[in-house]
């Protein structure tokens, strides 16, 4: 069972005051709680490298918990930075894939990637950047095959998935 | 950091190494801001010369209204810029937006000054003004935020903000408001149309000028 937030808060204390024991079973704790975080975010083999990387910034950050406010949501708004970086780099790199023109190449993994990151905030999209997104990133059309079935022309389809793209991920970063 | 093999391992080094640590206190950002302002101010009277104006009585509504409104906007996003070096979800603070609002009508009623000029009505304003031209005070206010802006980016990058681009836009707004404050108690040139032009115009550029240059500046 995961630690509560008054635990979470002592112990947060205890860590600010360089309380060794206390700032193991923290991080242990933390560790459960972002684990749990992020398993409706992002695919499984990510999760821990994201959680290490939270980890190191909770740590290196320490300071910036202020014991008057509440610990999880200074958490959770860690864990959420550190997500929508994550995200970030995956829609760079699938940005400069489609610029490369190879989009259809993609592997099934990033496929797969790119459903569990996008399916949530998509309802968010205007529908003509959304089905070539759906088509090429999920369907695993190619950007010719998306731009026949769209009518859009090629570059058009490979605008709008740029397009698209960026803005899920300002859409994440805004969300509360 | 280096890499580690598994989870349990990175945080036995991380315990290993932990030292105790003072939390981060939003006055003290608000403190150095303030500092910074000061140090703004005294700098533009030893370069520009005390205008004795606003203590003789010469100085206009203008000058207290403009001056006035820009301390509200230096304050209002003060407080908001300090609070975003603690990671926090929910709500933010619209005080800023609706602050910066209320600062746009000056140039709003400068331009509709203007207008009401080549209509016929002058109001006791004159284009023949040399204030209204005179774009030199925007530049040495936007040179007083400079001093502000290095303090409040040593600052924030000693937090965590978390939403990067609104955390610029703060860092612009602060310090164009409050450099423009330092700047404008030294300026002799009160009339409408140079205060609500020039005597604003650096909250406006050093906005935009920080919300693209600053998130480089503080990512973590």
């Amino acid at each position: 069972m995961v630690a509560d937030e008054p635990t979470f808060a002592r112990l947060m204390t205890a860590a600010q005051d360089g309380d060794k024991a206390a700032t193991n079973v923290l991080l242990s704790e933390a560790g459960l709680w972002l684990e749990r975080y992020f398993r409706r975010r992002i695919p499984p083999h990510s999760i821990d490298d994201l959680v290490q990387d939270v980890l190191i910034a909770f740590y290196t950050k320490r300071a910036t918990w202020d014991p008057s406010r509440p610990f999880l949501p200074w958490l959770a708004a860690i864990a959420r930075y550190r997500w929508v970086d994550h995200l970030r780099k995956v829609y760079k790199h699938e940005s400069q894939e489609l610029m490369d023109d190879d989009a259809s190449e993609d592997s099934e993994e990033e496929v797969v990637m790119a459903r569990v990151s996008l399916d949530r905030l998509f309802g968010q999209l205007p529908t003509r950047q959304a089905e070539v997104i759906e088509m090429v990133k999920i369907s695993g059309l190619s950007i010719r095959e998306a731009a026949e079935k769209t009518g859009q022309s090629e570059s058009l389809v490979k605008v709008n998935i740029h397009r698209g793209l960026k803005k899920l991920a300002t859409l994440v970063e805004k969300a509360e | 950091m280096d890499k580690f093999e598994n989870r349990d391992a990175l945080i036995a080094a991380l315990t290993e190494d932990i030292t105790p640590v003072t939390p981060l206190r939003q006055s003290h950002g608000a403190a150095l801001i303030a500092f910074a302002t000061v140090v703004s101010g005294i700098a533009c009277v030893v370069i520009f010369g005390f205008w004795s104006g606003m203590i003789n009585g010469q100085a206009s509504p203008y000058f207290w209204i403009s001056n006035g409104l820009l301390a509200l906007v230096g304050a209002s996003s003060t407080t908001a810029l300090v609070s975003t070096i603690s990671p926090r979800v929910g709500a933010q603070s619209t005080g800023p937006q609706w602050s910066v609002a209320m600062l746009a009508v000056l140039p709003v009623a400068a331009m509709l000054a203007i207008l009401s000029l080549e209509a016929g009505h002058d109001h006791g304003l004159s284009l023949s003004d040399p204030g209204s031209l005179y774009w030199k005070c925007a530049a040495y206010g936007l040179g007083a935020s400079s001093v502000i802006s290095v303090a409040a980016i040593m600052f924030l990058r000693r937090g965590a903000p978390v939403s990067l681009d609104r955390a610029g836009w703060l860092i612009g707004l602060t310090s164009g408001s409050l450099g423009a404050l330092a700047y404008n108690l030294t300026c002799p040139m009160d009339s409408l149309l140079h205060v609500g032009f020039w005597h604003v115009a650096p909250v406006f550029v050093a906005g935009v000028f920080w919300r693209y240059a600053a998130p480089p500046l503080i990512r973590w």
